[in-house]
């Protein structure tokens, strides 16, 4: 039986505060937490696969496997206390995600189809959201101009269904069916849409002889340093500042997800060709949302093109109705990777081919003059990924059409039983295109960046840890509301103090510099006769600090206190955000647990807001932006009918001071609340 | 929300003491300050207030010298950003005085022969009797501007604790407007706070504020510089430090050398203020020990570092 991880305190020690609005963060962390479910056999997982929990350093996976050869199988998990290196602090954060099962074959425990009806580790859930204050978007259309106004087609609840069984190593299968707030339930299959507005399937097999993995349905895939294909288990910059720095090359991975457009449909597979080479081929075919335009120049090099994905995964309104799944995106390629028998050594190429039905035509602006255009894109890569000792150098460099280049190199080190530190060098040209990679970057895409990021973990003495990063980056060219050529850092310090099993403490401080353009009465005063707007050096630091605790086995206490300021240039006022918080939890008997948070927020504008990590229903992650003056609080119960049945309520609500109305557009509440509803209920068969 | 800033940006402050990022100033120059002493200082960002026992003490932080337990010389150049009007050359030679209470491979420490040979497996470190002494020769620059130093440095250790003094006379020279000579006092002190773990710093140049010209009262700028060196384990030794100079923003800097082997380290160093990063090696040849590094710094590129030291008999 395994213990029921805190992934709550996991997000804590991973991910660093969220400081932008462009990446949809809830969906990236279920991504993860959805990694997690399914928990790494120690007796089977190879280098890369323990390295892909994050929470190992290479001397940590050295030892282990050692100890694996030398004595054989783990009995039980207790016996990592006696390896070398484990300490009781990594034993317990790696604890709820880890296994240890005879490594026999999995046919030893009978056919596939009774293994997947004798799973354990299987689950349908069924989960509902609903703000409960009527919004603008719900409301009937008012004319305008004549015109009615746009409006929500559809109701707000937001539904999912989803189930999944799966084994390690052995297969998954699962659905995930999904209807956002405001989209409409159509049963039109000549359009695709079969009810809920996202459905999505998967079906993997892994480990049948020679047949690594085979993949139907929805898969996502990583491989290498991510440059090509990432697949969304990135966690990137963070308070842990070493082994997040690398990715894994975990192949080909089933996709269960709710981000409606990372994902790859159609098959993948990969082959044993020898004891030490892999190869996977993959195919890929599906609709995209896109704004489709009709050229109006009849000399244009296109009639019909598109300006861009969109990437939201909302289809509510007319127009978005109509962008849904408007482009076709072919894709197809394939990788082949060596790793040595000693997995030390791991080599991989990878190529990816895209095409689009309709050429993508960014809006001609001066900082989309080197992004990608055209209907094809071919992408190769090179990866490497090598231990020597108490060293890790790893990298890939890839070549997309046109010639740009990518490169990301990184080296992590363990210099004492005490010190890690880590490198990374990257650098991706203006001009090169990676449609589906994530590797290490400041901006949120793999383009038109140079950096070097420097990364030190110490622990001077027993319980006490220090990690810091300081990363320098360049943007050669342009970039969205930066009209120059610009460059910046981010540091990072996080001291962290763990008195006892059960209580963390710390403390991180972090600032970043990104220059971005000022306003323009901003730029008028401070330059009155500058006559190019340069960009200005907007400067943001960040402290909070975080004290969890459990007095009793029964009661958790959780406080925290994050603050940032920023200045949009030298010499600019600082605009500053606050918030306090204060979480308790108690588990009443076996059947129920009650969480609760009362928080306190203010801040001064959209820029400084804040995003506070919140508990949720299992599998979802909550991280709202508080700006503004006023109150957060939820309550979420978490309620254990009997093996098979376990509910979760929760309800949230944000108050604001001084405002009678509440957020913007067809998202506004007349009023100065905002509460929303949440259920789930998870049976496991 | 103004009100209750306050807390936070103390909070600040002490971030920045300890993390040494600041918002980047302008890149400073050798600009008649203590300058760069040795390779190994200058791949570690320079922050090297809390080193000692080389030579290169001397420039850096003149207690350190006082660990030095036998002759030693080097020779330090350095190029900035390939312009030959940037370059500094410097020499410098230092003596112990007395002899060294050399320990021997039993742990017996010398006027104790026939007592018990002591436990411990490290024997402890030894110091010249009477302190050390020094100097120093140093330039920088080209035809145009140039500035060339010589200096006497003495330090002394006593139980944890070392203190250092140190002059010079200091000659500026500018093409066609003649040259200049002052004398500057340095004064620098290093404390061990846990013995071979961790130490302190802080050396203060130019105390004495002397003057280089009465228009617009220029002086040689005083600069006091702080920090610690931290060793979490035997290989390893990180650096801390900020420094202040009367008329800039606060500097500060962060070194760490990893030591796999005795003869090799590899090093790696950031500088806030000039926004430059660092990395270098030192290899020991033998008796020399050899150090190269290079900086780079966004706008302006590439400098280059290298040292050369010797020590003799025993």
């Amino acid at each position: 039986m395994r213990r029921a991880p805190d992934l709550d305190r996991l997000t804590q020690e991973l991910f660093a505060e969220i400081q932008s609005d462009e990446v949809p963060y809830e969906d990236l962390y279920e991504t993860l937490l959805q990694y997690y479910q399914t928990p790494i056999n120690l007796n089977a997982a190879t280098r890369e696969e323990l390295r892909s929990l994050l929470l190992l350093n290479e001397n940590q996976i050295t030892t282990l496997l050692n100890h694996r050869q030398a004595n054989g199988d783990l009995l039980s998990v207790y016996e990592l206390q006696s390896i070398e290196g484990y300490d009781l602090r990594t034993i317990n954060r790696i604890l709820p995600f880890v296994s240890v099962q005879m490594s026999g074959a999995n046919s030893s425990r009978g056919t596939l189809w009774q293994r997947i009806a004798r799973e354990d580790n299987n689950a349908l859930y069924l989960r509902y959201e609903r703000v409960l204050q009527e919004r603008q978007g719900y409301t009937p259309p008012t004319l305008y101009q004549g015109r009615p106004t746009t409006r929500y087609l559809g109701s707000a609840d937001k539904m999912l269904i989803r189930y999944r069984v799966s084994h390690t190593k052995d297969f998954s299968v699962g659905f995930s069916l999904e209807k956002d707030a405001g989209e409409p339930i159509v049963w039109n299959p000549n359009n695709g849409q079969f009810g809920a507005d996202y459905v999505s399937a998967h079906l993997l097999i892994q480990e049948r002889g020679k047949l690594k993995a085979l993949a139907l349905g929805d898969y996502q895939l990583q491989f290498g340093q991510g440059l090509l294909l990432s697949s969304g288990l990135a966690v990137g910059k963070g308070a842990e500042t070493i082994t997040t720095l690398r990715r894994s090359s975990v192949g080909v991975r089933a996709y269960s997800s709710l981000l409606e457009n990372s994902f790859f449909r159609g098959g993948a597979l990969t082959y044993q060709v020898a004891p030490t080479v892999q190869v996977t081929g993959f195919v890929s075919h599906k609709n995209v949302d896109a704004n489709l335009q009709q050229t109006q120049d009849s000399l244009a090099q296109y009639d019909e093109f598109t300006s861009g994905l969109l990437y939201t995964g909302f289809h509510r309104t007319a127009s978005e109705i109509a962008n849904r799944h408007r482009l076709a995106e072919t894709l197809g390629g394939g990788n082949a990777t060596y790793t040595s028998r000693d997995g030390n050594l791991a080599i991989g190429v990878t190529g990816l081919f895209t095409y689009y039905g309709t050429p993508i035509l960014k809006r001609p602006e001066p900082y989309n003059y080197f992004e990608f255009s055209g209907r094809e894109n071919l992408a190769l890569s090179l990866n490497y990924s090598y231990v020597y000792r108490n060293f890790l150098l790893f990298g890939e460099t890839a070549r997309s059409s046109g010639g740009g280049l990518g490169t990301v190199n990184g080296l992590l080190a363990s210099l004492g039983s005490s010190v890690d530190a880590a490198l990374l060098v990257r650098h991706y040209d203006s001009d090169f295109h990676t449609l589906y990679g994530n590797a290490f970057s400041e901006n949120t895409r793999n383009i038109n960046e140079t950096g070097v990021y420097i990364g030190l973990k110490v622990r001077p003495v027993a319980r006490w840890e220090i990690s810091a990063y300081y990363d320098q980056f360049r943007f050669p060219w342009l970039r969205y509301r930066a009209s120059a050529p610009t460059d910046g850092h981010d540091a990072l310090l996080r001291i962290a103090y763990t008195p006892t099993k059960t209580s963390l403490l710390y403390v991180q401080l972090r600032q970043r510099l990104k220059p971005r353009d000022l306003a323009s009465t901003d730029l008028n005063n401070l330059y009155p006769t500058r006559a190019l707007p340069l960009p200005g050096e907007q400067l943001r630091q960040s402290i909070l600090v975080y004290y969890n605790t459990a007095p009793t086995p029964q009661l958790e206490l959780r406080t925290r206190m994050q603050a940032s300021r920023l200045r949009d240039d030298d010499g600019l006022a600082w605009r500053s955000g606050y918030v306090l918080a204060q979480d308790v939890g108690y588990q009443f008997n076996r059947t129920l647990k009650l969480t609760a948070r009362y928080a306190i927020f203010d801040a001064d504008d959209y820029d400084s807001r804040q995003y506070v990590f919140e508990q949720d229903v299992l599998l979802a992650v909550s991280v709202p932006a508080l700006y503004g003056q006023g109150t957060r609080v939820y309550g979420l119960a978490e309620i254990r009918i009997n093996r098979s049945l376990t509910l979760w309520l929760r309800y949230a609500e944000t108050r604001y001071r001084h405002q009678d109305v509440v957020g913007t557009g067809l998202e506004s509440i007349q009023g100065s609340l905002r509460g929303e509803v949440k259920a789930q209920v998870r049976m496991k068969f | 929300m103004k009100h209750c800033l306050p807390q936070y940006i103390s909070t600040f402050c002490f971030f920045v003491i300890v993390s040494g990022v600041l918002p980047g100033a302008g890149v400073r120059a050798q600009g008649n300050g203590p300058g760069v002493r040795g390779a190994r200082a200058a791949a570690l960002g320079n922050a090297s207030v809390a080193l000692a026992g080389e030579v290169w003490s001397m420039g850096n932080n003149v207690a350190g010298i006082s660990e030095i337990q036998r002759p030693s010389v080097g020779f330090y150049a350095e190029n900035r950003y390939f312009s030959s009007a940037l370059n500094v050359g410097a020499l410098t030679v230092a003596l112990p005085l007395g002899r060294t209470t050399a320990p021997d491979a039993g742990g017996v420490m010398q006027g104790t022969e026939g007592a018990a040979p002591s436990l411990s497996p490290a024997p402890a470190p030894t110091w010249a009797r009477n302190g050390v002494v020094a100097f120093e020769a140093q330039r920088f620059g080209g035809v145009l501007y140039n500035e060339t130093r010589v200096g006497v440095g003495y330090a002394y250790r006593f139980g944890q604790i070392s203190l250092g003094a140190r002059a010079d006379m200091l000659q500026i020279s500018i093409e066609g407007l003649g040259s200049r000579r002052m004398v500057l006092g340095t004064l620098g002190g290093q404390i061990e706070i846990v013995p071979r773990r961790l130490s302190f710093g802080a050396s203060l140049y130019n105390l004495n504020q002397a003057k280089l010209a009465s228009y617009q009262d220029e002086r040689v700028p005083t600069i006091l510089k702080a920090g610690l060196a931290y060793r979490p384990g035997s290989q390893v030794l990180l650096l801390v430090e900020t420094e202040k100079d009367v008329e800039r923003a606060a500097n500060f800097k962060v070194g760490l050398e990893y030591r796999p082997v005795p003869v090799l380290a590899a090093r790696l160093g950031l500088a806030s203020l000039t926004e430059q990063a660092s990395a270098g090696i030192g290899v020991l040849a033998g008796a020399f020990q050899i150090d190269y590094a290079a900086a780079f710094q966004q706008a302006l590129g590439f400098s280059q570092h290298l040292s050369v030291s010797k020590s003799w008999g025993k």
